[in-house]
This record gives structure tokens, sequence and C-alpha cells, in this order.
């Protein structure tokens, strides 16, 4: 029993920042229908900006070890969401939206090629800027925890960094729903990602749309890179470690939805922690997809395939 | 004039391509450079451990150099060719065929970190009869029956069996009583299955312990939970932690932490270097690892004092490791063979690694400087290191000991 809420507590925890990585694709897919590879280095750039702001820009200084690394991971975001304004402005926009029209395989192989050039570009051009040694948001919140005793002999912890990431996720998706639904930029991301065509006659600029969408997501995965990093040392080579995890995590909420994306991210969580209740750790992987194939093979849509909900 | 250019057409020309032909022949009996190679990965996630074997191939060099090169060659100088072998073992079977192929003239090298990545190197230069020198600990590398194979470091089981009764020793002195129950995490790489496989099969049973909890996974991890929860279930005597990524050991022995196991409460021991890399202390705090142990094949430790301090000064490295010591002596063994070949052959040097019979041993612990009909040095040793404020330092053996070891104590 303390095992399994133990388990339980883990996977949600986790499951929320890894939900949040999610999003930042999915928004991405959502909107603009680009399958970015270079995402996970995207994120891995959040990490070391966040590691920067941390310990050289002075916020660690300012702000100590507690409070610190938060404030750090919350600036990257915005840091990320304007490198990847620009990223879309130079070399993405030339390859989507409107540009499509003249490209093989409406820009899809371009696209490809692209991102995954970015992709080693960012991964080697990482390893000769920041170097191979190991980097890691260092507080002392990762290695304690608070103590929850529901029952008399169960105890259950919570690691302390870890829950502040998963609310800090809960907070940014919070937020990012309300954008999306209440405000004119969210209109008009809706109106992009529906019916491009109908948008432009509607007098949205869809390339800036695009544009917006990209540096959201962008953004959005740098905080969840930068959250992960508290308890995760990172290196320039990371992004691949996750971007598995996120394309899953899109792919079981389904392509296109961000709430989707989600609670895809918060499924991959929990299953990789509760598998390991019956199976060999060593599965805890494999496990993740066998449970995304067997919910593809169920609902080849995802939990909110597009018929649902699209962004 | 008519004359000397008719001479000049025929026999001037021919003994003059001759001449030139000879002067080939000359230089390459008597070379000035001596080419050695280094195949380590460069690039991907195990890029740092690679840096760290060029730091000790790149001094030992520079050593080498400056005290007249190889004697026996005419003081010619060593020359370090490196190549990139990747993070996967098909880049690293890559790696070797490029080097193989590109420099003929090679008569040795050193590789290649992981023992993954040495077992699929050495399929390549075997064939191409380059004698290679490696630190990679599983028993499979000099198992296969391979000729040009040379394990400086004691294999994966040879390191338990050495390690193992020392630790329980230990236990047993400092805390008055036995450890009697195990607990064992280990990630699924070559090293730990080795070592995992000579602890279950001989030497829990040899120790009297038993083994309560076995857990292992694929590297990396993305959370140590439902290992440690375990742990914290059966409450062993004796923690034996075996990660070969410094992520996985930073969320491991945080989890161990935030449980209230850590600071002795389960006396931890690890198999590998990874938890006493410099890496680590960027990543955890030195309250975190005080006091855990670990079993490696090689440190740097008492009689390396200059070394060490050249090190720090020249690429800021804390402390020696096993990647940056045994690489340096490498370098050393290769000028060894080298001198006893009297030839820039790698045949040459492969049979005097051989053959070679040269004492105790500088840079590796225990053993001499030979090595057995399967490629091992004999009677290869192990040190264990323990973290002691904020600094991994060595405990045993005691010729070696820059420390006294302490055993965890409940607080």
């Amino acid at each position: 029993m303390e095992a399994f809420l133990q388990a339980l507590a883990a996977g949600l925890l986790i499951g929320a920042v890894y939900g949040l990585m999610c999003v930042g694709l999915g928004l991405i897919f959502g909107v603009m229908r680009v399958i970015n590879f270079a995402h996970g280095d995207f994120m891995m750039l959040g990490m070391y900006t966040a590691f920067y702001l941390f310990t050289a820009a002075g916020v660690q200084a300012m702000f100590g070890n507690t409070v610190g690394p938060f404030i750090s991971i919350l600036l990257a975001g915005p840091v990320l969401a304007v490198f990847g304004y620009f990223v879309h402005r130079t070399l993405i926009s030339h390859v989507s939206g409107t540009r499509i029209a003249s490209l093989e395989g409406e820009g899809h192989y371009a696209q490809l090629i692209l991102t995954l050039g970015i992709a080693l570009i960012l991964q080697n051009g990482g390893l000769i800027v920041f170097g191979s040694v190991l980097a890691s948001i260092r507080t002392p919140l990762s290695s304690s925890a608070w103590e929850l005793v529901p029952f008399f002999d169960i105890s259950i912890f919570l690691n302390k960094a870890r829950s502040i990431d998963a609310i800090v996720s809960l907070a940014i998706m919070i937020l990012l729903s309300l954008l999306i639904t209440r405000t004119r930029i969210g209109k008009s991301l809706r109106a992009a990602a529906d019916n491009p065509t109908a948008a432009t006659y509607m007098g949205i600029d869809v390339d800036r749309a695009h544009r917006t969408a990209f540096a959201l997501g962008c953004g959005i995965t740098a905080i969840a890179g930068g959250l992960l990093a508290t308890n995760y040392p990172f290196h320039p080579f990371v992004g691949l470690e996750y971007v598995i995890v996120m394309y899953a995590g899109v792919v079981l909420g389904g392509m296109g939805s961000i709430i989707g994306a989600f609670w895809g991210g918060m499924t991959i969580g929990l299953v990789q922690q509760m598998s390991t209740l019956i199976l060999p750790t060593q599965l805890q992987n494999a496990a993740i997809f066998a449970v995304f194939l067997l919910i593809i093979f169920f609902r080849p849509q995802g939990f909110f395939g597009r018929m649902v909900e699209r962004t | 004039m008519d004359k000397t250019a008719k001479g000049l057409s025929r026999r001037t020309v021919l003994s003059g391509a001759a001449a030139v032909g000879l002067a080939g022949v000359a230089r390459a009996q008597a070379p000035g450079e001596i080419k050695v190679g280094l195949i380590v990965p460069l690039s991907g996630i195990y890029t740092r451990p690679g840096q760290v074997m060029k730091m000790g191939a790149e001094m030992g060099i520079e050593h080498i150099n400056a005290q007249g090169g190889i004697k026996a060659l005419g003081g010619a100088k060593l020359k370090l060719v490196v190549i990139d072998c990747g993070d996967t073992t098909e880049k690293a079977k890559n790696a070797a065929q490029r080097i193989v192929a590109q420099e003929p003239d090679l008569v040795a090298a050193t590789g290649s970190y992981l023992s993954s990545f040495t077992l699929a190197v050495t399929e390549v230069t075997e064939r191409a009869e380059l004698p290679v020198l490696t630190l990679s600990y599983s028993d499979l590398l000099t198992d296969r029956g391979f000729k040009y194979i040379f394990q400086t470091a004691a294999t994966a089981s040879r390191q338990s069996e050495l390690g193992l009764p020392t630790l329980m020793k230990l236990a047993e002195n400092a805390s008055g009583k036995k450890p009697k129950t195990v607990a064992m995490l280990m990630d699924n790489t070559a090293t730990s299955v080795a070592t995992a496989k000579a602890l279950k099969e001989k030497l829990f049973a040899q120790e009297g312990l038993q083994l309560v909890v076995e857990e292992v996974w694929t590297p990396p991890l993305s959370d140590a939970t439902p290992l440690i929860q375990k742990v914290r279930s059966a409450k062993p005597d004796l923690l034996l932690f075996m990660p070969n990524a410094v992520s996985d050991a930073k969320l491991g022995l945080e989890k161990i932490s935030e449980f209230g196991l850590g600071q002795g409460k389960i006396p931890t021991v690890s198999f590998s270097i990874t938890i006493a890399e410099p890496d680590m202390l960027q990543s955890v705090s030195p309250e975190t690892v005080q006091g855990i142990m670990t079993i490696v094949a090689n440190w740097g430790s008492k009689g390396h004092e200059a070394l060490i301090a050249e090190l720090k000064a020249k690429y800021k490295e804390p402390w020696m490791t096993q990647n940056v010591i045994s690489t340096y002596g490498d370098m050393w063994l290769m000028k060894e063979a080298l001198e006893k070949a009297g030839k820039a052959d790698r045949n040459a040097v492969a049979q005097a690694f051989r053959t070679m019979d040269a004492g105790p041993s500088k840079y590796y612990p225990g053993g001499q400087l030979k090595f057995d009909e399967k490629g091992r040095r004999v009677d290869a040793g192990v040190v264990i290191v323990q973290w002691q404020s904020g600094a991994p330092v060595t405990v045993y053996p005691p010729e070696l000991a820059q420390a006294q070891p302490f055993w965890p104590k409940k607080p």
C-alpha cells in the first residue's frame, strides 16, 4: 500500500512536468502542424538559460537557493520565447505557414530536415559553448521532502522540489488555457490552427500567429526543462532523452490538443512510476510504450482527438 | 654539354630516384615520431570521461617526450592520435575502422571508457593486429581469446572478489558487527552486470550476506523513487548502489537522503567511478555523499602527489580519477613496450606487451607490469575510495591510502 501510494505520488509529480513539456510541443504542432525535432534541444537551452541566470546572473545571490531556482526558471521562459520567435522568423517560416504551397509534400520534408538540422547545431554548439561537464540547478529542496502520514503506519514522501515543480506546471497550464480561450492572441491562434485560409480572409496574420505559437511553445518547454533540472543534472545532449517522451505524450493526448498533450505527459509519468510496482524497473520505459501502443490501438486519435478539441 | 645531358637522362635520374627511395626507407627505420592512439568518446553523453582520459594521455606523452622519448629508437618522440568514438557501440566500431585505415603506422592504442565501446572497438583492432590497452572492466573483454587486447584494470568480477571482503572487514572493525542483509541497485550496463554476477554467484554466500532487494534499471533514470522505496521497506544493513551515469547517481543519492536513509543510516557502497567523479559535486551537496565508498580499479593516490598537482594546475581538475591516472599509465606502458620491442611496429609492440615483466606498477594499483595469456594484468588490484569532507580519497590499500576509512554510523 505504501509502495503504491508512493509510486502514485511520484508519478503525479513527475507527470505534471512531463505534461508541461508536452504542452510546448503540442502547441507548436497544434497551431503550425510542424513536427519540431529540435524541441528537446530548445528544452536543453532553457535548462542552461535557467542555470546561468541562477548561477552567473545573480539570481542565486539575490534570492538564495530555495526561491532563486524557480525565479530563474520562470525567467528562462521569456528568454527562450524570444529565441524561438527569431528562429521561427529566420528559419522555420521559410518552410511553414503560407510558404508551404510552393514546397513538396506541403513542406513536411523541408520541415523535417530543417528541424533535425537545428537539433544537431544546438546539440553540438551546446557542447562547444557549455562544455561536457554536467550542470545542475542545485537546491536543497531536491533532497528533502514533506512527509505525509495518511494512515498510522504509512508515510509518503513528497519531494519538495518536485512538488513545487508540479504546482508551477499546473499554474502555467492554467494561465495558458486562459490565454488561449480568453484573449485576442488566443483567438488568432485558434483561428490559424483551425483553418489558416479562412483566418487569413478574416484579417488574421497567420504567419504572426505561427510565430507566437512557436515562441510560446519554446518558452513553455524551457520552463518545463528548468523545472526538471532542479532534480536532474543535464548536458547538451539531454534533449535526446526527452524528445521521445514529448512525442509520445503529444500523440497519446491527441495530436493538436493542448489539454491532451498535458494529460499525455501525465500518463507517461504515471505509467513510468507505477509500472515498477509490478514490472522490473528496467522495463520502466518499455512499459510506457506498451501502454502507448495499447491506447493508440483502442483510441487511434489519442485521449483528446482532434474531433473533440483543436487548439 | 651534350654528354652531361645524356648522362642525366638515364643513370643520374635512376640513381637519384634510388637515393630518394633509400632515404624514405632510412626514415622509416629511425622514426622521429611514433604514433599512439586514443579512442575515446569526445561527443555525446560520454564526452566528459573521454576528455578526462585525453588529459591523462596528453600529460603522459608530454612527460615521456620531455624525458627523452623512446631511447631504444634514438629518442623518438611519441605523438598522440585522438579519435572520437561517439556515444554508441556502432559509432565506436566505425571510429576504430577509421583510425585503423587512416593511421597505418599506429603502434598501439588505448580506450574506450565504457566496456561496451571497448568490446566494439577491439573487434576491429584485433583484426588489424593493433594492440589496445584498456581500463574497461568487463570480463568479457579478455574472455574472447583475443591476442591484441591488454586489460590493465582488474576485471569486474575480480574487483568484487577483492573489494567486498575488504569492505566487510572494514564494517566489522568499525561498527562491531558484520552486515547480514544487503540491497543491490544497479544499472544494466556491461560492467554492473559483470560485477553483480560475481556477487550473486559466489561472494554474497561467502560473506554470509542475504540479498533482500535486487533492482536493475536502464539508464538514464528519470526518478529513483521506486528503487529507494524498496530499500526503505526492506531496511538492509548494506546498500550496494551501482550507477554509471552521474545523473542516475544524483537521483539515487538525493532520494536516499530525502527518505531519511542517508548519512550512514544505510551504509552505501558503489562499484564504479561515477559516484566519485568531480561532476558529482556540481550536482549534489557534500553532505549527501559523505562517507559513501566505492571500489574502483585505479585512483590518484599516495605517490601521485606531483601528478595530481599538475592536473589541478593545468586542467583545473580537483582530483585524479581512474580515467586520468590509467590513461597516463597507459602511455608509460606503451613506452615500456616500445623500448622492449626496439622498433616502431605494432606486432613487435604487441609481442612486447605479451612478454613484458617490468616489476611493480607505478600507475596501476597492485600487481605487476605483466600480462597473463588472456591479456589481463597479473594480480591487478583495486582501490577503495571514500567521500570525506567533499572529496573522494583513497582509503585502501594501506600503501596507497591518503586517509583512514570510517564506517558510516547511525547518527
